[in-house]
């Protein structure tokens, strides 16, 4: 008997150096990025190797303990470096041997029954934690390929691992017993594995259920995994999605106790600020969500933000078995560039100019600099280039620094200008052709068309902020000849459904293009009046009037001008009307280089309810 | 026409080439070859040898460029660096190796095709297996830690592989992909790196889009072995590698270069050249009068492919196919593999530094460019260099000039051949109607006993005779088979046939040729015999052997059968005669052969008819109808009597006695042939001969007037023939009873 007792102590041996060998490595990686250790494939094939040894002779008891561990080693050396089908093909090596010791039914194909059957066939003996450590991979793996239907239907498994934890579990096989040497050690702690694969099991099964729009249940479930030992990023996860829960339950003030109870246990949750913010901007809030968005762009700009918030062991990781995609798509968050945008033009919009600028200026230093850092993004919600030098180029006027915007507004009509064609048809219903642009994503005539003409209305913005009335003339009219270039084809749509809902969809560049041609024809009919040519003052205002009858400085200036010319009641009724517009400050909808220059000559209201009054009732 | 040659200087020769990879050569202060395996070469151009290796230790950390071509190798695998120890590379001792330690190891990743350096970011295109993907690095200049950190990657999905397969079953050297970087005409310095272009602005922002010209982002764009044509602009944000076009075949060099006009410093045109020596030139065009932008314009030029490589400088494109370089004249360079940056050196001389396939590394000088066209003095050229350029293009002259002469030769030949197939079938088809018409070529034989070793044996002189306009030349076989007539008939004896080839080497027109062929020996008694005689010609005489079996659908012979000619008991015996051999002529006018005794018969006759009669005893002289010469000469003793003795085939004695009869009427002629003879055989096959040869005479004339018996006789004559072999039986002694009684008459 001596020589099979040698070999398996040698065998024991050589399973036990490499155990703690990946050990070392382990602690190794969490210190230093040291790469002579080596990789996890050469250990992965060590432990299969050694395996395959061991597998060379038939079935038996007095090897299988050691067998099975180098079982559980090898597989989970090949789930870490997500080679699940490996794994999954010792474990059914694994199994069917144990059948053909114990003599039990190996026939069964479908894995639920067929581990009921090992473990009815190992009974209570030796072997039986052995055997659970097995079935705790085998959840690993189904939790890594998203099969939560199967770890559901294995009702049984979290009270044998409960038993597992609790009463044998002592550590009886890896720590506690004094080592040693013909007692094979694991590379996993299997209480570890455990406790990971029940959150990861949770979170993952809450998101499911969310997004299956059964919130409430996910709710409950989550909130009780959140009382599970685990890592920290895990447990914020839980109080994420519970968040989340909430979010869909439409009660987001519990929603944001959530997300900052998931905030507090892990600092790195960004997606937690994030969904913070869209409430915010749900509820209205705007400083707080201005807040927000700062918070989140810093947290970004962190460089631990870039590492993955939950790689810590270097085998079998949470990432690793939080795989699914309603998960995935319920903690993604925007790049740092998508989120400072969003920030720049929140602050624009809502009275926080100069900060807005900043952010402005901060994302086009960004754009321009060598660090390409954070550029490379899948992230499609940003606005094309030539858009964000407008928007920063508005930005800069709001903030009265017209001399930065006439600079950026060169930039883009230098860049556009040999491109510019003579002659561009706007088709409507554009949503075909938007379609195709989309799909070339190459540049179309007629949104450089809208960009030059943005700009030079920008600069004559500008000019007339400066009150450079002749060089803000040539700069409207330039828009304006620029914008007469378009022509609009309507196409034979069916006429019989036009609703409500066709007008808001009626081309967004239409629509650009008529506020366009009404701010530009405005802004130079304000030129006239100053320069006293009232007569082309009157027909341009009365021009814009018509294309963008909103417009509240063009209807004030327009009654100015008929009352210059003594046509007073005409003047009054057309200050009436403009007055009973509901004036909004800014349009959301448009970009923000559309809005009504603010920083143009005034006219007084009451100065002109004055005027009214002294010409009194007709 | 310019003269487009150049002066070659050989720096060095390293004769190793041949390895699966794309060679690539890089010109800085000293050359860098890399010959896709593991080694660098490195060559100094002052010293003009290769350099020793510490060379490496020193440039190393100073030098971009070379940084980018060393990081290349050292990829994911060991790197050597060889160099001859300051010896000269004729005698060049053992290449010392330095290994490159695993610290030098910058990136793994497997399968990378080519990299670029842009600033900062080390850009690498890989390969795999559903994708191309370009993955971006931030080098460790900027960064304080030693690793690569990865910027980001992006990717391309492959698309079905059907140019890359084709490339690369053919000669097997991988292509690996082209990466170049492009800037903006008036963001970019005025010098760029290597790999690095500028590019007009317009044409620039019409390719790679406003935002790339806003962002003022250089753009990388990347030649793909399936021939797409991509870019990326490197600092946009949500950028994606796109696709500019598909030049459809492999893509070999990506570059931009003023070409058209002297532009101010930037290139006019992007330049893209695939394997197969399709050119894409990409240039700025106006639109027309109602869309007055400008526009992208994609000119596709073909030259002559497969391009090996290529280069291009301020206005020219240099590509090398596997004969010869271009710049786009032929430059009389041979198969350049691997081509360096262009340079002008102070005389305003193109310099090119060319890797030849056989592993020379030449600086290739090109003509000064000159204005006005006319011929040029051509001053610094070197007579060498004349006489090595006129010898190779004599050399691919002459090899030009044989083929298509041989192939000229071979139509000629094949128009022949042609030719007489027709004569010959068309013969052959009109022979229904026309019995009597002979084909312009044609047999004719001779018998004659012969006696070797004691023993008698019967040859049979066949003469073909070309009559026709046209040559049987080379590749024509004459092929001459013998069947015994009764052979067919008689199933279950063993085929009996033999086959004659005689091939022949030219026969003119008006010419013959004779063979001479044994067809029976003494004793033997199988006639009479068939003689079949055709003309072969094979077609692997015309394209020799591999050209004949490369076209399996083919039959390699063409085979056309010229006449039949049959060898009776008449012509087989064996006259009793001591100064002379009897010699028998067989005529070949419808199968009928004649000898002496018979021609004497028809002869008789038609002199009868005509009224010419000169008496009995010159029967055996005479004539045979139809202008046709016996050969009689020199028997004429013995056979100037109207009986002749002679021997059978199978040693049988024979009397043959001819007998004129002219009773009743003056104008009908009859002529009784009477063949006496122990052997029933001999009788039997004499009687038959005679008849058949009658039959001939009767129907040459136009005098078809048999009456019943012969007829009759002659079936049954026929049917002895056939019994010559069988001993004496009664069906014999009856035909031959039916003989006796039913003597000949011929009206």
């Amino acid at each position: 008997m001596a020589p099979p007792l040698s070999l398996l102590d040698t065998w024991v041996q050589e399973n036990n150096e490499l155990v703690n060998k990946c050990k070392q490595k382990g602690e190794q990686d969490a210190v230093s990025r040291d790469c002579s250790q080596p990789p996890l494939k050469w250990f992965s094939f060590e432990f299969h190797k050694l395996l395959r040894k061991i597998q060379g002779i038939p079935p038996n008891a007095d090897h299988t303990q050691l067998e099975l561990a180098v079982v559980f080693n090898a597989g989970v050396c090949s789930a870490a470096q997500s080679q699940v089908s490996e794994a999954e093909l010792f474990l059914a090596q694994a199994t069917e041997r144990v059948l053909q010791m114990t003599g039990g039914d190996a026939g069964a194909s479908d894995p639920l029954v067929r581990w009921r059957t090992v473990l009815n066939s190992v009974g209570d003996t030796a072997l039986h934690p052995s055997v659970l450590y097995l079935l705790c991979l085998q959840w690993a793996i189904w939790l890594a390929t998203c099969q939560l239907k199967t770890i559901q239907e294995f009702q049984e498994m979290s009270a044998l691992f409960d038993t597992l934890c609790g009463g044998i579990g002592d550590g009886s096989v890896s720590e506690a017993r004094p080592k040693s040497s013909n007692i094979p050690l694991l590379v996993m702690d299997p209480r570890r594995l455990i406790e990971l694969l029940q959150i990861c099991t949770s979170i993952a099964l809450g998101a499911e259920r969310l997004n299956e729009g059964r919130s409430s249940e996910a709710l409950s479930s989550l909130q009780a995994a959140s009382a599970l030992p685990a890592p920290r990023a895990l447990v914020a996860y839980t109080h994420l999605l519970s968040g989340s829960c909430l979010t869909h339950m439409r009660r987001p003030q519990m929603a944001l106790q959530c997300y900052r109870k998931a905030l507090e246990t892990d600092s790195r949750c960004v997606c937690a600020l994030y969904q913070s913010m869209l409430i915010y901007r749900q509820l209205g809030n705007t400083q707080a969500e201005i807040q927000a968005l700062r918070l989140l762009h810093s947290t970004l700009m962190l460089p631990s933000a870039i590492e993955p918030a939950l790689g810590s062991t270097h085998l079998l990781s949470p990432s690793l078995l939080l795989r699914s995609q309603s998960l995935s798509s319920l903690l993604s968050v925007p790049s740092a560039l998508t989120v400072l945008h969003s920030l720049a033009l929140k602050c624009v919009l809502y009275g926080r100019v100069s900060e807005g600028v900043e952010h402005y200026l901060d994302l086009l230093a960004v754009v321009h600099s060598e660090d390409q850092q954070g550029l490379h993004t899948e992230d499609a919600t940003l606005p094309k280039l030539p858009e964000l030098y407008l928007e920063a180029g508005a930005a800069l006027l709001m903030a009265r620094r017209p001399a930065d915007c006439l600079a950026l507004c060169n930039e883009v009509n230098s860049t556009t200008l040999e491109l510019l064609p003579e002659k561009v048809v706007l088709e409507e219903p554009e949503e075909r052709r938007e379609a195709e642009t989309r799909d070339m994503e190459g540049e179309n005539s007629l949104a450089m068309v809208l960009w030059t003409a943005a700009a030079y209305l920008l600069q004559g913005h500008c000019h007339s902020h400066l009150k450079d009335w002749k060089q803000a003339v040539t700069h409207y009219t330039r828009c304006i000849n620029l914008l007469v270039k378009v022509r609009f084809k309507k196409r034979d749509f069916q006429p019989q459904i036009p609703g409500a809902d066709m007008d808001v969809k009626r081309g967004k560049d239409l629509c650009v293009l008529e506020r366009l041609k009404g701010l530009s024809l405005a802004g130079r009919g304000i030129c006239f009046i100053q320069i006293d040519k009232l007569k082309e003052a009157l027909r341009d205002l009365q021009l814009g009037l018509q294309t963008f009858p909103e417009c509240v400085g063009a209807g004030l200036w327009c009654g100015e001008v008929l009352w210059r010319l003594r046509r007073r009641r005409e003047a009054a009724a057309c200050w009436e009307k403009t007055w009973s517009l509901t004036t909004q400050s800014l349009d959301k909808s448009l970009p923000v280089y559309l809005q009504e220059p603010q920083s143009g000559p005034l006219l007084d209201s009451t100065e002109l309810r004055h005027r009214i009054q002294e010409l009194g009732p007709t | 026409v310019m003269a487009a040659d150049c002066a070659v200087e050989t720096w060095t020769e390293f004769g190793f080439l041949g390895t699966s990879v794309t060679p690539k050569v890089r010109f800085g202060t000293d050359v860098f070859i890399c010959t896709g395996s593991d080694e660098v070469y490195v060559f100094s151009t002052h010293e003009r040898r290769l350099k020793a290796s510490d060379w490496f230790s020193e440039h190393l950390t100073n030098c971009p460029l070379i940084y980018t071509f060393i990081k290349y190798l050292s990829l994911n695998r060991t790197f050597h660096f060889c160099s001859s120890q300051s010896a000269p590379p004729e005698s060049s001792s053992s290449p010392t190796e330095l290994k490159i330690s695993s610290e030098f190891l910058v990136i793994e990743a497997d399968g990378v095709s080519s990299l670029l350096l842009v600033g900062s970011v080390l850009l690498t295109l890989c390969q795999t297996d559903s994708s191309w993907l370009m993955t971006l690095y931030k080098t460790p200049e900027q960064t304080q830690s030693s690793s690569y950190e990865v910027l980001g990657s992006f990717s391309l999905p492959l698309v079905s592989a059907v140019v890359q397969d084709d490339t690369e079953s053919k000669g097997g050297r991988r292509r690996s992909s082209v990466l170049i970087c492009v800037h903006s005409g008036d963001t970019a310095p005025s010098t760029v790196p290597h790999g690095h272009f500028r590019l007009e602005p317009v044409l620039f922002k019409l390719l790679f889009g406003v935002e790339a010209a806003l962002a003022k982002s250089p753009v990388i764009v990347c030649g793909l072995p399936d021939g797409r044509l991509c870019f990326l602009p490197l600092r946009l944000p949500g950028s994606r590698l796109r696709v500019l076009h598909s030049l459809e075949q492999p893509v070999v060099f990506v570059g931009a270069s003023v070409v058209m006009e002297t532009g101010p410093g930037h290139a006019q045109c992007l330049v893209a050249v695939g394997g197969q020596g399709r050119v894409v030139l990409i240039k700025t065009e106006k639109g027309g009068p109602e869309d007055g932008s400008s526009l992208a314009g994609f000119t596709e030029v073909c030259v002559s492919g497969p391009v090996e490589c290529g280069c291009v400088d301020h206005n020219c494109l240099y590509y090398s196919t596997e004969a010869a370089l271009h710049s786009p004249t032929s430059l009389n360079v041979c198969r350049v593999v691997a081509l360096a940056e262009p340079t002008c050196n102070t005389a305003g001389q193109v310099q090119l530094l060319g890797l030849s396939v056989r592993g020379k590394l030449q600086r290739i000088s090109l003509p000064v460019r000159r204005k006005e066209a006319g011929l040029s003095k051509q001053v610094g050229r070197s007579v060498r260099d004349l006489l090595s350029a006129i010898g190779d293009v004599c050399e691919r002259a002459s090899v030009l000039k044989t083929a298509i002469k041989s192939k000229n030769q071979i139509l000629k030949h094949l128009n022949q051949v042609v030719n007489i197939s027709f004569l010959l079938t068309a013969t052959a088809n009109t022979e229904d109607h026309l019995p009597m018409k002979e084909k312009p070529i044609r047999c004719h034989a001779m018998t004659s006993w012969s006696r070797l070793l004691q023993k008698d044996s019967l040859n049979l002189a066949c003469v073909l005779e070309n009559s026709s306009l046209y040559v049987l030349e080379r590749g024509w076989t004459l092929s001459i088979t013998v069947v015994p007539l009764c052979c067919s008939s008689t199933a279950g004896e063993e085929s009996s046939s033999t086959n004659f080839l005689f091939p022949f080497q030219h026969l003119h027109p008006g010419e013959t040729l004779e063979v001479s062929l044994p067809i029976a020996a003494a004793g033997d008694s199988s006639f009479p015999l068939t003689v079949n005689c055709s003309l072969i010609f094979s077609l692997s005489s015309l394209l020799g052997e591999e050209g004949a079996a490369s076209c399996p659908g083919w039959q390699s012979n063409i085979s056309l059968p010229l006449n039949t000619l049959t060898v009776d008991w008449l012509h087989a015996l064996h006259l009793n005669n001591p100064t002379a051999r009897h010699k028998m002529v067989t005529f070949q006018s419808s199968s009928i052969t004649t000898d002496p005794i018979q021609a004497f018969i028809s002869s008789r006759q038609i002199r009868r008819s005509r009224g010419a009669d000169r008496g009995g005893e010159s029967w055996l002289l005479s004539e045979s109808s139809g202008g046709v010469k016996m050969g009689h000469q020199g028997d004429k003793v013995a056979v100037s009597s109207s009986v002749v003795h002679a021997h059978g085939p199978n040693g049988a004695t024979v009397k043959l006695t001819a007998k004129e009869n002219t009773e009743k009427d003056e104008r009908l002629t009859a002529a009784e042939v009477q063949v006496e003879s122990s052997s029933v055989a001999a009788v039997c096959g004499l009687h038959h001969a005679v008849l058949m040869l009658t039959l001939s005479e009767l129907t040459s004339c136009s005098r078809l007037h048999l009456c019943q018996q012969i007829q009759q006789s002659q079936i049954s004559g026929a049917f002895g023939v056939g019994m010559t072999t069988g001993q004496t039986s009664p069906s014999l002694l009856n035909v031959y009873q039916e003989l006796r009684q039913n003597p000949l008459l011929i009206i």
